[in-house]
């Protein structure tokens, strides 16, 4: 595999090409200069901030999952967790208004939706949670790891992960309570008896032929 | 993309409009493809030779030296009480959050702990689903059956039938707490079929169950009165000097100092230890996967069970290398893709129970019908096109829209091209002994969740290890609201027992981070020299100006 150079926090580093920034780091014990938690993309520890010496366009990664590039400057970008915010049975614009003040200052610069890791579009979310679209914002933030960068870059101080899990739980919470049938429990307790037997051997087969029937042949 | 491989790539494509409806063979003898290919039977184990389990069952060596290990805490340390608390549970994943959920109310300080931040854990990674029997031809008691039968009938029945009984009710509280779970059109939850269950019964949040339950969790606990301790990897166990748990020793890792909480009652939550890597293999399982609390709770004398079982995830990723062992989800074998071997042939049925799965992907490999891609790693197809093939165009994006997210960046789209895959190191399925109240051998200690053993047998049905962190979580919870002791002294006699009949080794134990991170957690030495080295990194003037730190 190709060595490669790339930087960390302004130090150089070699790495080698295709392993991603996390893996890299560890090799060269540098591992907790980027905080880590699942290293598989879906913990939202490992933010950093990438810029390149050639003037392309970087931006903001997860480490665990952005391969390593030629002359890559890698820049730790931890985001702390915001005051949680407790959800509300039937939500609204109006709530979500009171609750999130902010809300309504978003000026429609983009820079949420380009720091997204996930590639949800957080700009155009946030005008829906501001129409009350509360439906389809649930479906935006579906994939939301929560690792804080859409509001870590704003300037205006909107919480769009925040918004997004509140309204999600929010509408989670306002679904009916699921219903549970009601079954004979005589039989229940009848069935349970049957296959909980002591005999290993015996139990396998009893649970083997039950699974056939999803019941006590007779 | 793949140029590698256009052979291989070529044959599956052509073979596959003929194997499109149909099932492939289920593997005529899954005894000897355990034993000649699963790597739980490749003999890389021993025996004990301190503690409960010594001269027993058998252990992997890469755990066994751990827990044989010695405990990284100066033979000094002084047991003064740094933090005192009624509960204290050590693990910040599913079954962690759902116990301090559970002990809310109860007038009951609690402290959470975890090595690295709350929900950082295998729970947030789960893609597949939850199991629940919510369907009407479906109960608990085939649940039981068809997880026995996956457990090849070794499962601790009393443990299986709470958790198969407790389904529903956990789907009911997880909605209450505002989960949202795919649903049918009609309002309904959908259902799915997951290896070895012979009813559908696996709910899900597209690919990202683990994640929809995890922050939906941490949101909640975060909202609690738990005190959480984020950062905070537990050392040690301390005791009464009469061999009950009464509190552990926490690393401080902002701070660099070791901390002395005093608990009348230890709920241990810490996961698996997929972070071993056993044999070699890749693994699925988050940073802090290393076993830690198996290391904590044998020293304390609790006996283990089951550890000579590990579940290999049939799939994992293969290629590119940045994912190797990363897990591909089982519900993408349940909804139509197929395992297919280089020749493009359907050699096995893709929903056998994964242990034999994982072993026939093994020996189609060794007996050269795998695949070998740049790096050297060899493994067999999942045709993901199938998917679409079978219910339309867009399927596979809208409902695995993790699997698309991740491939991408690769160029590589699994819509139109197969993928490869190798089984991964994915689950603990033994652990340390409990009874039905998650009480380990040992007073005022308890453990719930995948660090525990005996419920699952000795392979685990998709679906199973959500419902289990969350039923077995809560119920260590109200265990502990029943039984609490009270406080008493903090010692280290237990450990300090051990270490006198341990065998002379150098390996330090837990291990707290993977060896290939190289990460270590060092107590030793003097907090000036800790901070020079840590601040060193971020000085010199190179981090550029941050226009919005507030």
């Amino acid at each position: 595999m190709k060595k490669i150079e790339i930087k960390i926090s302004g130090k150089p580093v070699s790495a080698q090409a295709g392993e991603t920034i996390i893996h890299a780091l560890w090799a060269v014990g540098k591992g907790d200069l980027v905080k880590t938690g699942c290293a598989g993309g879906v913990c939202g520890a490992c933010t950093v901030t990438i810029r390149y010496a050639d003037g392309k366009t970087g931006g903001t990664e997860l480490a665990c999952m952005k391969p390593v590039e030629e002359g890559m400057a890698i820049f730790p970008c931890p985001v702390e967790p915001d005051k949680a915010v407790e959800p509300v049975l039937n939500p609204d614009a109006l709530t979500l208004q009171s609750v999130f003040p902010t809300v309504n200052r978003c000026t429609k610069c983009g820079s949420c939706t380009t720091a997204c890791p996930m590639s949800i579009p957080v700009m155009d979310s946030v005008l829906r949670m501001q129409q009350g679209s509360f439906d389809e914002v649930a479906e935006d933030f579906t994939t939301c790891i929560h690792c804080g960068l859409c509001r870590f870059v704003c300037e205006d101080k909107v919480k769009p992960h925040n918004m997004g899990l509140w309204i999600r739980r929010s509408l989670g919470k306002s679904h009916e309570v699921l219903a549970v049938s009601s079954e004979d429990s005589e039989n229940i307790e009848k069935e349970w008896q049957h296959l909980m037997v002591e005999d290993k051997q015996e139990r396998l087969q009893r649970a083997k032929d039950f699974r056939e029937t999803g019941g006590v042949s007779a | 993309m793949m140029e590698w491989a256009k052979e291989s790539l070529e044959k599956v494509e052509q073979s596959r409009a003929a194997r499109l409806d149909k099932s492939a063979p289920s593997p005529e003898d899954s005894e000897s493809i355990l034993k000649n290919f699963h790597p739980d039977y490749s003999g890389k184990e021993r025996t004990l030779t301190v503690g409960p389990n010594a001269g027993g069952q058998k252990f992997p060596f890469e755990l066994a030296d751990l827990l044989e290990g010695d405990s990284p805490l100066p033979g000094s340390h002084s047991t003064k009480t740094d933090i005192e608390t009624d509960v204290l549970i050590i693990g910040g994943g599913g079954s962690g959050a759902a116990a301090a959920l559970a002990l809310e109310g109860a007038g009951l300080k609690t402290h959470l702990a975890t090595k690295l931040r709350l929900g950082d854990s295998n729970t947030v990674m789960a893609e597949g689903g939850i199991q629940a029997a919510l369907a009407d031809n479906d109960s608990p008691r085939r649940h039981f059956a068809d997880a026995m039968v996956g457990g090849h009938g070794e499962n601790e029945a009393n443990l299986l039938r709470i958790l198969c009984e407790s389904g529903p009710d956990s789907i009911r509280w997880l909605s209450q707490l505002g989960c949202l779970f795919d649903r049918n059109p009609d309002g309904t939850f959908r259902l799915r079929g997951g290896g070895g269950t012979s009813v559908p019964r696996v709910l899900a949040c597209r690919d990202y169950t683990g994640l929809e339950i995890m922050r939906v969790l941490k949101d909640a606990v975060r909202l609690s009165s738990v005190n959480i301790l984020e950062e905070h990897a537990a050392v040690e166990l301390l005791d009464d000097g009469n061999k009950t748990v009464t509190g552990a020793v926490l690393y401080d890792q902002k701070n660099s100092k070791l901390v002395n909480v005093s608990a009348r009652a230890v709920i241990l939550a810490t996961g698996g230890s997929g972070q071993l890597r056993l044999q070699g293999f890749p693994t699925s399982n988050h940073v802090g996967a290393t076993g830690d609390g198996l290391v904590l709770a044998y020293r304390q004398g609790c006996r283990l069970t089951f550890l000579d079982s590990y579940q290999y995830h049939p799939s994992g990723a293969c290629y590119p290398e940045a994912l190797a062992g990363q897990l591909v989800t089982e519900a993408i074998r349940s909804v139509g893709a197929q395992v297919v071997n280089a020749d493009g042939v359907h050699f096995i049925n893709e929903m056998a129970y994964r242990d034999v799965l994982a072993g026939a992907i093994i020996k189609e490999t060794r007996e050269g019908r795998g695949v070998t891609t740049p790096n050297g790693k060899i493994g067999v197809w999942l045709d993901t096109p199938m998917i679409d093939l079978k219910h339309g165009e867009g399927t596979l994006a809208k409902q695995f829209p993790g699997l698309i997210h991740r491939f991408e960046r690769y160029d590589i789209d699994p819509a139109k091209t197969p993928i490869l895959i190798y089984p991964t190191l994915h689950y603990q399925n033994g652990g340390i002994s409990v009874n039905a109240q998650c009480k380990t051998e040992v007073d005022g200690l308890w453990a719930c969740g995948e660090v525990t053993g005996g419920l699952h047998g000795k392979n685990r049905l998709m679906g199973n290890s959500l419902l289990d962190i969350l039923v077995f979580g809560r119920r260590a919870a109200e265990s502990v609201k029943e039984d609490i002791p009270e406080r008493r002294p903090l010692t280290l006699n237990n450990l300090n027992q051990f270490r006198k009949d341990r065998p002379a080794s150098l390996e330090k134990s837990p291990a707290f981070f993977p060896a290939v991170s190289k990460m270590k957690l060092e107590f030793g030495k003097p907090e000036t020299e800790v901070e020079t080295s840590s601040s060193s990194e971020t000085s010199g003037g190179y981090e550029p100006p941050d226009p919005f730190a507030r």
